[in-house]
């Protein structure tokens, strides 16, 4: 396994545990062994890792987060994540990318920190937290892992304290509000919903009574019949994820996106939604290509919550017989739909629905295997409107004195259709695809679409098939 | 680091193609860069299960058809060899499936074989055997063997109480055989019934409470 676990010799006095949300089941309804349903969050150092300071840094986080000492156990009418005394151990990477985290019938840790030569990887099972929650988580192990490492960034810091006391307390804030809600198990393990419910105004009865309501006028109507292209494809031979990995200064990309009046998200969304049209011999015109794109709640409702606090948008183009579009008219499309999705009273729309759904008092008494059975039908209906999907994490950045030992970050999850994830550190964007498949032929049309048009590219990829593996490649 | 002249990317590692465009690299000495992604081998190669799966399948066909040349049965090769099959991969897939929970396993072995069984003598006719000798054979010696194997491996009580206690139950399955009369002789099943319930005397007398607490927590509405 990736994290050799090893067990306290104390056990605790009495076991905590906590049931797990309505809206984490679905990851796990929509679990196989080909989309794991694990995310991975990557820095590349400046050496190569020391694994003995990671593993101090580690500790020293890990006891930070409480959510973290979870294992995820089955009962009969739910899941529930219980407290755990197993201390991570940092291991090097012998397991491909984002490689399987919970099996039902194991007590492991929904968490492992690997490294290889100058990169340390986080790799989360979703059930646990979103890419957000596990950025924080992240941050401050990279943070650790530098004061130990190098101790001199410390001096820095103290002289950078001095010279900048404002931001420094804005930093402590942004650490202080995420550190309380980690206090206690059951408290940082409490779905961020029901933390949100309880936490705003509204009183949590009020939702159970809007979940008839909501069920009933929050579908979208297909306004006309058409067809969502899907992308099939061989799967890799033991079922691994297929990576590939760009590495771009962001001033370019950017640029590119300003030239086609667009943001960074919707500009790559519309370059692979070209990539897809031209690359694949059986796309048809008139298809529609349909991506999900995860939505961070926290941006529009604050909270402190790690646990998974996001909705996603669906975005979509259909493609017209009359002429090829232009990238701009796909841009503006995508944005119009995007602001649409993310208006006032769309988002408060979407948030109701999913607190109506946590406190659906029906929900409780159907036996979790029932349940299991009707996500995985929901998941399946789901998947057949979806192309593609995508994530960005936006731009992430440390502590000045420390931000210098941090070259680039990485970011990408497993994946049951091919989709990219993207993610930005100082004047490096990188952006990973992701794939159930071995082909590469839409990767391949999106890199020549940025490399000719100027874009510097650097590329990295894992080996998925025996003949790659062997040094036939 | 290579660089991919189609592409117009550089690519790190030891490609000698362009993992987009298979196209052969050009050496650009100015950086050498490992790859990012170690060299994890394959787990499994699915291709190759597949094959072998197949290939052992037509072995299967193959022998029983051969055999029945010489010893007709009334089941006839087709449906034998379409049983022995069958049976080979349901076994297969549970203990592929279940191999991190040995004691889930074996109460999924139980049931499994157990219809198998059951089947099998339908088949054939009907005569018994499966309820007389099958049945309570596979549910005593599945009583023993995770009795043994929850010590082997030494799982904690909480984890496996409950699918012992599952076994122990199945145990008594045979005393509807009786009551039914569908046994030829009863040894087998009486013997099966006095295991089970000197297993649950003794499951209840030392692990009641483990019982109740695992119950409570599954449970939880």
């Amino acid at each position: 396994m990736g994290v050799k676990q090893v067990k306290q010799k104390e056990q605790p006095k009495q076991k905590e545990w906590v049931r797990l949300d309505n809206a984490s089941n679905i990851f796990l309804a929509a679990m196989s062994t080909t989309d794991t349903k694990v995310f991975r969050l990557s820095a590349e150092m400046q050496d190569k890792i020391d694994p003995i300071s990671l593993q101090k840094a580690l500790e020293q986080t890990y006891a930070q987060y409480k959510l973290y000492h979870s294992v995820l156990r089955r009962g009969i009418f739910w899941y529930y994540l219980q407290h755990t005394e197993i201390i991570p151990k940092v291991a090097p990477e012998v397991l491909a990318p984002c490689s399987q985290l919970y099996h039902f019938d194991q007590k492991e840790l929904l968490f492992r920190v690997i490294y290889n030569e100058d990169r340390v990887h986080l790799e989360v099972f979703h059930v646990l937290s979103d890419g957000t929650g596990a950025l924080w988580f992240f941050e401050d192990l990279i943070k650790e892992y530098i004061l130990l490492r190098y101790p001199e960034s410390l001096d820095e810091i103290k002289k950078e304290q001095i010279e900048a006391k404002v931001r420094h307390l804005e930093d402590s804030f942004v650490t202080y509000f995420r550190h309380n809600g980690q206090q206690s198990f059951t408290e940082s393990a409490q779905s961020a919903l029901r933390n949100f419910a309880r936490t705003s105004k509204r009183a949590a009865f009020k939702y159970g009574k809007k979940f008839g309501r909501a069920l009933l006028t929050d579908r979208t109507v297909p306004t006309k019949k058409r067809r969502v292209y899907r992308i099939k494809g061989e799967k890799t031979a033991d079922n691994r994820t297929k990576v590939i990995e760009l590495e771009m200064p962001v001033k370019k990309i950017l640029h590119l996106a300003h030239q086609e009046e667009a943001t960074l998200t919707i500009y790559l969304i519309a370059l692979f939604f070209e990539s897809i049209r031209k690359s694949k011999s059986d796309f048809q015109i008139r298809d529609t290509i349909a991506i999900s794109v995860p939505v961070n709640l926290r941006q529009f409702y604050p909270s402190n919550s790690a646990r998974n606090f996001f909705s996603t948008v669906k975005l979509e183009y259909t493609y017209t017989q009359e002429r090829d579009p232009q990238l701009k008219e796909i841009c503006a499309s995508l944005a119009k739909q995007m602001s649409q999705q993310l208006s006032k009273e769309s988002l408060e729309r979407r948030l109701s629905r999913l607190i109506s759904y946590e406190y659906n008092p029906i929900n409780r008494l159907i036996p979790r295997p029932i349940k299991d059975g009707v996500l995985k039908i929901i998941n399946y209906s789901n998947n057949r409107n979806l192309t593609v999907a995508m994530s960005n994490l936006g731009r992430v950045a440390f502590p000045q004195s420390i931000d210098g030992y941090v070259n680039r970050l990485y970011f990408h999850t497993s994946a049951v259709r091919p989709q990219f994830s993207v993610i930005s550190h100082g004047d490096q964007l990188t952006i990973s695809f992701t794939s159930p498949f071995i082909d590469t032929d839409i990767q391949q049309q999106f890199v020549r679409e940025l490399t000719s048009a100027g874009v510097e590219v650097t590329l990295a990829a894992n080996k998925t098939q025996a003949d790659e593996l062997r040094g036939d490649f | 680091m290579k660089r991919c002249t189609h592409c117009q990317v550089s690519v790190k590692g030891d490609w000698d193609r362009c993992p987009l465009c298979h196209q052969e690299l050009e050496a650009d000495s100015k950086v050498d860069s490992m790859s990012p992604y170690p060299d994890i081998p394959l787990r499994f190669d699915k291709k190759k299960v597949i094959q072998r799966l197949m290939l052992l399948s037509l072995l299967i066909i193959l022998v029983v058809f051969t055999l029945g040349l010489f010893f007709p049965s009334p089941l006839g090769p087709l449906r034998i060899s379409l049983f022995g099959i069958m049976s080979l991969w349901l076994v297969a897939l549970i203990i592929i499936r279940k191999r991190r929970n040995i004691a889930k396993g074996i109460v999924y072995l139980i049931v499994s074989t157990s219809l198998l069984c059951v089947y099998l003598d339908y088949m054939a006719g009907w005569s018994a055997w499966s309820t007389t000798y099958a049945i309570p054979i596979i549910c005593i010696s599945a009583i023993i063997a995770m009795f043994i194997a929850v010590r082997i491996v030494h799982l904690k009580v909480g984890d496996y109480i409950l699918y012992l206690l599952t076994a122990t139950l199945l145990g008594f399955l045979p005393a509807t055989f009786l009551f039914f009369n569908w046994t030829t002789w009863a040894f087998p099943a009486q013997l099966s019934l006095l295991m089970s319930m000197l297993m649950f005397a003794w499951i209840i007398w030392r692990h009641g409470k483990d019982i109740l607490t695992e119950l409570q927590k599954r449970a939880q509405i």
